[in-house]
């Protein structure tokens, strides 16, 4: 078997000296090329699990490996460069709401240009080339100068997925990508990212509120709750009773269509 | 071909063509002032009416002027991309499709901005307004660095502050045959502003009713009184706190703490009363609707639909006022209205910089105080 | 679950002898005795400002004098230190309410009379020597077997403001000090002065509508000046402001030496702001020589101007969307390119706002810093009203009205459309 290309091992975050645990020794490994949907109820530990990967948020204690370099011993500096392989999408899409969508989806080539050129917003021509290849590839050519909150949901999603895209990827980090919209709309996003899964090969680690999107795209299914693992598996062996112990006595799956 | 636009676009594009020339005729003029003004200064001196150097032309200069500016104005509209075409964004038509280029560029093929009309305008005015500020403000860079003799002595004497007279009045400053001491005069000042606090915000509050469209606006009778209200408003906030408090200080006494309590009570009203009455203005008609639905009548409309609503918005403004009217009450009586700058101006006067530092450290710390309290009180009721 | 730091929570309770727990037993001291003695001072504090008001007022209206104590100091302490114990014990005191707790039993039920006695003389020694409120829970709240809990209001009904203790005490307070305030500002034969001396005043109200038209040109000319004074002072503090507000956001300032730079620049701004733009005008009248009074206001209006512009700003700063800040820092951005792409577009709006909101107070206070010598149109009502001229006087103010209502319009008119 290959080495796993996420490896991570007792991952904990503590908060206010041990009162407060959001995660609660951690570990799991994803293969290269899965897409790996993370589940479990609001306030599980699922945003905390993924910023720790890309280390937007400190481990108290833990190791995380990625293609066997261990992330959580790098330096800050060092850390920067290798973020520009982790790509990330946010529930709230998180673009600069009165730049344009072009401006927004150059900032994903931030790590890679010299400081002093992206001060003064002096992207390569090649870089721009790749924007605008990336643009048509989620269908927005036509929106590319125009202002990102004019956009709707779906639109600044597919923006966010280009910004992730112009960094070349190895690793995408997907915070809740389709909890703020229409289920229509969701289908549409989730399908880009899983082409980038099948088509460009990046591993995908993707936290969802819906079960039956995380069956439908998943190829491995973790579930968190209160911050441990209590779920690690494929998704079609998630029957019932496992439903239950992952969300609750109280809860009932809900499809979306 | 182009295209028919409806006629009521027409016409709104019409009126802002001519807003747009208007803009641009106005900054004409403002480049013929900024003219006559450093011809005047540099070559033309008028000797004795120094104060009139900038405005005064010969006889066929008005409309010279005049027309000679409308006429730049035109002649910018019709050969570029003016200044007021660029502020009102009337955008000039382009029919055919981008390019790769243009798109691979994101700019529509346009000149960077300092080689456009509007861009060279507008440095143009940026330039003169920067040079003409700095000639009528007499900016003096020199006066900055090199202090008066007097302000030397201040500034020997100020560090360390004299508290003597802190608790104890001093015999040598009296009001109105009274001693007072620091405490005792920033303990009146408090009190000034807390009245005019009070007073303001009671009167204000239901006079910010009669100042509400939603509440004046269902007959002419309402219309009529709104719009003294708000005149009002308008015109007592638009004359500071100061100047009022040189004419109450006329009319009463110079020196007399009910002046300032006047003054104050008198610019609080019109800004209290625009900031209530534009938060009335801005409620939710929901709760409206539901009690005139239930059949409630115009007080109760009020009573039970707008003021809860408004209500911790109104206590916000009255601290966000309290805090203001402290400060202002600590330097009022530099112009007459009583409290504690009567101390601060009689030890400027004779000199006496210790204890002056040590008055200006109280007021210091009274209103720093006041701003936390206010500002920590503000973010809870919020 | 117990407290300690993560290896000891994995391997169950720390040692008491380990530094970890001694660590905890005074981060959650300090935790309480910083809630205990804050609720505790404020109460103190709120008894002892009624208490020096009440006897304010008492020595003014018998006396005339001004003083604020009747009774020795020790006894003022003592009374203060029991009230505020009392206030606390047997009710829902300041504090409480602006801590938003209460005294409740551990169960959660009211507590009985029996407990409450029993807290208050506890009271004493847990919360008088300090330290032991470094025990969590403390021995007066052991001893009694109640507790501070948040206060919700589950299960209750409200009371009128006039049954609460607090309510009482407010209105108290308010009557008081209003009682101490007219006592100590407003005279009778002030009042009387009032209302009989409107008549002088007539001419000058009369001339709002029949203006002296001899001296426009001189007005407009200062006006000019004003305007002038109003714009220089406000564009060079926009300068100094700008960069001065990255310094003073708390979250852009993090480390011992940001906190420090942001520390010393938060409190000196605090302190100059105290200042108001008159007493500096007066200050730069004393530098700079006399014939360039209008440069003097200019700087007055240039140090107030930066000062709070950089709170402004700052303030704007520290509530800005860490969302955005996140997703570029995903990208492998430093530091400059997140203050670039994540922070700059969402303040620019704001800032300029700000700015607007600024140029409009500088107009107001320009009118006014003349007044003092400052140069501006404010100088020359100051010179007609001072000489009697009301006319003149009157169409000044009307010019004054003019431009500052104007310059109100424009700058909320511009301010509405940024938002």
């Amino acid at each position: 078997m290959a080495e796993p290309y996420l490896v991570v091992e007792h991952l904990t975050k503590v908060y206010e000296r041990g009162h407060v645990v959001a995660l609660k020794d951690v570990s799991f490994e994803v293969q290269k090329g899965e897409f790996l949907v993370i589940i479990g109820l609001s306030g599980s530990g699922k945003s905390t699990l993924l910023r720790c990967i890309n280390r937007l948020i400190e481990p108290t204690k833990g190791r995380i490996f990625i293609d066997g370099v261990e992330i959580t011993k790098l330096s800050p500096r060092q850390m920067r460069k290798f973020r520009r392989k982790i790509g990330m999408i946010f529930q709230h899409f998180n673009l600069i709401k009165r730049a344009t969508v072009m401006t927004n989806v150059l900032t994903g080539r931030l790590g890679y240009n010299p400081t002093w050129r992206t001060l003064l917003g002096l992207f390569p021509r090649s870089d721009r080339e790749l924007a605008l290849k990336n643009l048509e590839r989620v269908g927005l050519l036509e929106k590319a100068y125009v202002r990102a909150d004019e956009l709707s949901g779906g639109q600044q999603q597919r923006v966010g997925i280009a910004r992730a895209l112009m960094q070349q990827p190895e690793l995408l980090l997907a915070d809740e990508p389709v909890s703020a919209l229409d289920p229509a709309t969701s289908h549409s996003v989730m399908q880009y990212i899983e082409q980038m899964n099948r088509e460009d090969g990046v591993t995908v680690l993707a936290s969802l509120h819906f079960l039956s999107l995380a069956r439908r795209y998943g190829t491995r299914i973790i579930a968190l709750k209160d911050g441990e693992l209590v779920f690690d598996g494929l998704p079609e062996e998630i029957d019932d009773r496992k439903f239950k112990e992952i969300y609750g006595e109280e809860a009932e799956e809900v499809e979306v269509r | 071909m182009a295209r028919m636009l409806p006629a009521k676009v027409e016409r709104g594009r019409f009126r802002r063509r001519l807003i747009a020339l208007f803009l641009d005729w106005m900054s004409w003029g403002y480049v013929a002032y900024g003219v006559m003004y450093f011809l005047n200064d540099y070559w033309w001196r008028i000797p004795l009416e120094r104060f009139y150097s900038t405005l005064t032309l010969p006889p066929w200069g008005w409309p010279a002027a005049v027309l000679g500016t409308l006429a730049m104005a035109v002649v910018c509209e019709l050969t570029g991309y003016s200044l007021g075409e660029r502020a009102l964004k009337l955008e000039r038509k382009r029919e055919r499709p981008l390019t790769k280029e243009e798109l691979l560029r994101g700019r529509a093929a346009g000149k960077p901005f300092w080689r456009t009309q509007w861009g060279i305008m507008a440095v143009l005015l940026l330039a003169l307004t920067v040079a003409l500020g700095w000639h009528i403000v007499k900016i003096d860079p020199e006066a900055l660095i090199h202090p008066s003799p007097r302000a030397r002595e201040m500034l020997s004497e100020i560090f360390p502050p004299d508290f003597r007279h802190f608790r104890v009045p001093d015999p040598a400053f009296e009001l109105r045959g009274l001693p007072y001491s620091i405490l005792d005069l920033m303990v009146l000042t408090i009190f000034m502003a807390l009245l005019a606090t009070v007073l303001g915000a009671a009167v204000a509050l239901p006079l910010s009713f009669l100042g509400a469209r939603n509440i004046m606006g269902f007959s002419p009778a309402g219309w009529l009184v709104y719009g003294v209200v708000r005149g009002f408003f308008n015109i007592f906030r638009s004359i500071e706190t100061m100047l009022w408090a040189v004419v109450f200080a006329i009319w009463i006494r110079w020196g007399s703490p009910l002046a300032g309590i006047m003054a104050l009570t008198v610019h609080t009203i019109a800004a209290l009363g625009k900031l209530y009455s534009e938060q009335v203005e801005g409620i939710d008609p929901g709760p409206v609707e539901a009690v005139v639905a239930a059949g409630g009548s115009r007080a109760e409309v009020i009573r039970y639909a707008v003021l809860p609503q408004v209500i911790p918005s109104f206590w916000a403004f009255t601290l966000y006022r309290w805090d203001i009217n402290v400060r202002m009450s600590t330097v009022i009586a530099l112009v007459g209205g009583g409290g504690i700058g009567d101390m601060l101006f009689y030890y400027k006067n004779e000199g006496k910089w210790a204890l002056l530092g040590a008055v200006v450290i109280t007021i210091v710390a009274v209103v720093w105080a006041m701003d936390y309290l206010s500002g920590r009180l503000r973010e809870r009721i919020t | 679950m117990p407290p300690g730091y993560p290896e000891a929570y994995l391997k169950g309770k720390p040692r008491w002898m380990s530094l970890d727990a001694v660590a905890d037993f005074f981060y959650f001291g300090f935790r309480n005795l910083r809630k205990q003695l804050s609720i505790a001072v404020l109460d103190m504090g709120a008894v002892a400002v009624l208490w020096l008001l009440m006897n304010y007022v008492i020595i003014r209206l018998s006396t005339g004098q001004i003083g604020y104590t009747l009774v020795p100091w020790w006894i003022f302490g003592v009374g203060v230190v029991e009230a505020a114990a009392l206030w606390e014990s047997f009710g829902r005191s300041f504090g409480h309410r602006v801590a938003r707790l209460e005294l409740r039993r551990t169960d959660g039920r009211e507590p009985t009379l029996k407990q409450k006695v029993l807290y208050w003389l506890l009271w004493h020694v847990s919360v008088l020597p300090l330290f032991p409120l470094l025990l969590v829970p403390s021995p007066h709240e052991r001893g009694s077997g109640l507790e501070l809990r948040p206060f919700t209001m589950e299960g209750r009904v409200p009371r009128p403001w006039w049954r609460t203790s607090t309510g009482i005490y407010v209105a108290w307070l308010m009557g008081v000090a209003l009682t101490a305030a007219i006592s100590v500002t407003v005279s009778w034969e002030d009042l009387v002065r009032l209302f009989t001396k409107a008549g002088t005043t007539a001419k000058f109200w009369r001339s709002f509508f029949s203006p002296d038209t001899s001296i426009i040109l001189k007005t407009i000319r200062e006006l000019i000046v004003t305007v002038f004074m109003a714009m220089t002072a406000t564009s060079f503090a926009v300068l100094v402001a700008v960069p001065l507000s990255f310094l003073a956001a708390r979250n852009l300032m993090r480390g011992v030496v940001g906190r420090f730079i942001y520390t010393v620049i938060r409190v000196t701004m605090s302190i100059i702001r105290s200042i108001e733009p008159v007493v500096w005008a007066i200050f730069f009248l004393v530098w700079v020589r006399v014939e360039l009074a209008p440069f003097a206001g200019v700087l007055a209006l240039f140090v107030h101007s930066v000062s709070d512009l950089t709170k402004l700003y700052a303030e704007r700063l520290e509530s800005i969307d860490p969302g955005l800040i996140e997703a570029i820092a995903a990208t492998g951005a430093n530091r400059l390119q997140i203050l670039r792409y994540a922070v700059i577009p969402q303040i620019v709006n704001p800032y300029i706002s700000f700015t607007l909101y600024r140029w409009d107070i500088n107009i107001r206070m320009a009118t006014v810093v003349g007044v003092v010598g400052g140069g501006g149109i404010g100088q020359a009502l100051f010179f007609y009203l001072t000489g009697n001229l009301w006319q003149q006087a009157g169409t000044v103010m009307l010019f004054i009205i003019a431009l500052v209502w104007g310059i109100d319009y424009l700058s909320a008119r511009l301010r509405a459309k940024l938002a």
